[in-house]
């Protein structure tokens, strides 16, 4: 295409409103958050002061900001590793005819569908220890156990956030299994190859890319999760499931320390910085 | 066909165990509160529909008018979204605005925690007075779909035959023309993945919601949590409440599944 003046003026007219929304909702917000950090920012004061460096070393000295970036990234891990294989199983199910293949698919997408926060909400009444269904089924075969209980709550965290999120691995899995030619499976079929062969051989090593973008999304994702656990926990007991997000907010709205938070948080995307060219670099995002 | 039963069997119950919270609060919202109070398995149903009732209004609490905050956030960030990102993909992909490194930036913002941003809009928002406002939150969620939107919307417009545009240049039509009439009624597909996409992911939004919103434009997914913290005993009319929240992003996304999928696994995100 001959590319005219009129055309590059187009261009610009066409990305005019994505430029002024990333300069006014990203490009000055991250502004004022690295602005904030430097600020001796209280609810309780009227005042903004300077504050230099202050708030990091608060931030950087203070042991339930550390608690929450270890809590978050071994939530992380285990949840990712963990949906990454029901997610696999689950494709490799779905990766042949079967009779409801259709309805199911359909079921398996709702937890997509439905909010976290409302998931949470849901959670609460079905685990409730008086009225849940869940307890009262468990009492009837004599297991009287706390789920919420502190020996158990990361496992049952890791469970919950297994029953939103594994619809997305599987989704994306079950995407990139479509995409492998059925010709590799038969020649494989003929060779006398077992099914377990087969997974183990082919199709792993096909999807290996596919697993890690998966794997990646995830882990970012998890990396931010909220709502699910401060509805149900609000970090608790004590501090003990308190994710980053969960302190952040904390520490901005509730104990209203904007300045501290904003150090908080510049702090950890200073932490996840290294990751993200590796991150960007995984998606193929050439525009030809 | 038949040797296939034990895959029913194993899909089924992942299904069933993902969709057991749903079925928990709607079985408990059909329940009487006599019946929900004295155990799980108490056979009792509630024939009035009375915790539906109460969830409406007619207990005094505001949950109609969370409904309609969710309503107008989801569907006003959908056309916010599309607005902005649709012809900035074109931009991007036809017209080699800013080439590959806006998307990089894009993508860059889909990997920064959302929760570095609640601060500084809290205070930019307070500025314009737009905290506790729809627009308000139709602005954050824009924020947060637009990686999604532009994704979508650049690998569909990718997709599309260059050749029609060409000769509608050679025929004189200029680039608004081509982008109105040839481009957007080809754009079908990637409109509805990206309208279904971002309505679920409005509608799901918690933490700009929680933060950025206090009475006037709360929508159902604070309005739902607050409601267990300060209604901690009224559990039927919780249960009717999230039945009723969760319904809408569930009715369109089952009917637009197709695009769902394609639009999930294209962009390869979720927001």
């Amino acid at each position: 295409m001959i590319r005219q003046r009129k055309d590059r003026v187009s261009a610009f007219v066409l990305a005019a409103p994505l430029l002024v929304f990333l300069s006014v909702l990203v490009v000055w917000p991250i502004y004022l958050g690295i602005r904030t950090s430097l600020s001796r920012d209280l609810l309780s004061e009227f005042e903004i002061t300077p504050a230099g460096l202050e708030n990091y070393r608060t931030i950087i000295s203070s042991p339930d900001f550390w608690t929450a970036i270890r809590f978050t990234i071994l939530f992380a891990i285990v949840v990712t590793v963990f949906e990454a294989i029901l997610g696999f199983i689950l494709a490799l199910v779905f990766d042949r005819s079967f009779p409801g293949k259709r309805t199911l698919f359909s079921l398996i997408l709702i937890p997509i569908m439905i909010a976290p926060s409302l998931m949470a909400v849901m959670y609460r009444l079905i685990l409730n220890e008086n009225i849940g269904v869940i307890p009262g089924f468990l009492q009837y075969f004599g297991w009287d156990i706390s789920i919420f209980d502190q020996r158990y709550i990361f496992f049952t965290l890791v469970a919950l956030d297994a029953i939103q999120y594994t619809s997305f691995a599987f989704l994306l899995v079950y995407a990139a299994l479509q995409n492998i030619p059925q010709e590799i499976y038969e020649s494989a079929a003929i060779d006398g190859a077992r099914y377990r062969q087969v997974v183990l051989r082919i199709t792993l090593p096909i999807l290996k890319p596919a697993l890690a973008i998966i794997a990646m999304l995830r882990l970012i994702d998890s990396f931010r999760t909220f709502d699910t656990i401060y509805i149900l926990t609000g970090g608790g007991p004590g501090i003990s499931t308190q994710t980053i997000g969960i302190y952040i907010y904390k520490t901005a709205f509730i104990t209203g320390d904007f300045g501290l938070a904003s150090a908080a948080s510049v702090t950890l995307v200073l932490l996840l910085a290294p990751l993200m060219p590796k991150i960007i670099k995984q998606f193929r995002l050439d525009i030809k | 066909m038949k040797r296939n039963l034990w895959a029913t069997f194993v899909a089924s119950l992942f299904a069933l165990i993902f969709i057991l919270p749903l079925l928990g609060a709607f079985y408990t919202s059909l329940r009487t509160d006599n019946a929900i109070v004295s155990g799980p398995f108490v056979w009792e149903f509630d024939s009035e529909f009375s915790h539906y009732k109460n969830a409406m209004g007619a207990a005094g609490y505001d949950f109609a008018s969370f409904f309609r905050n969710s309503i107008l956030i989801s569907i006003g960030t959908v056309i916010l979204t599309t607005f902005i990102s649709l012809p900035a993909a074109y931009s991007i992909v036809r017209l080699g605005f800013g080439g590959a490194w806006l998307l990089r930036i894009a993508l860059g913002l889909r990997i920064l925690p959302a929760v570095f941003f609640i601060i500084p809009f809290y205070k930019l928002f307070s500025n314009l007075a737009l905290v506790d406002t729809v627009r308000g939150l139709v602005l954050a969620n824009t924020f947060v779909n637009l990686t999604l939107a532009l994704l979508i919307f650049s690998s569909a417009i990718k997709d599309l035959p260059y050749e029609i545009e060409e000769a509608a240049h050679v025929d004189g039509a200029g680039v608004f023309r081509i982008l109105r009439s040839i481009v957007f009624p080809l754009m079908g597909p990637g409109l509805a993945a990206v309208g279904v996409l971002t309505f679920i992911f409005s509608w799901s939004d918690y933490l700009f919601a929680v933060v950025l919103s206090s009475s006037e434009a709360t929508p159902v997914t604070v309005g739902a949590a607050n409601f267990v913290t300060s209604y901690g005993v009224r559990w039927g009319d919780i249960s009717a409440a999230v039945t009723l929240s969760v319904l809408p992003p569930l009715i369109f996304a089952t009917l637009a599944q197709k695009y769902l999928v394609k639009g999930l696994s294209s962009g390869a995100i979720k927001g």
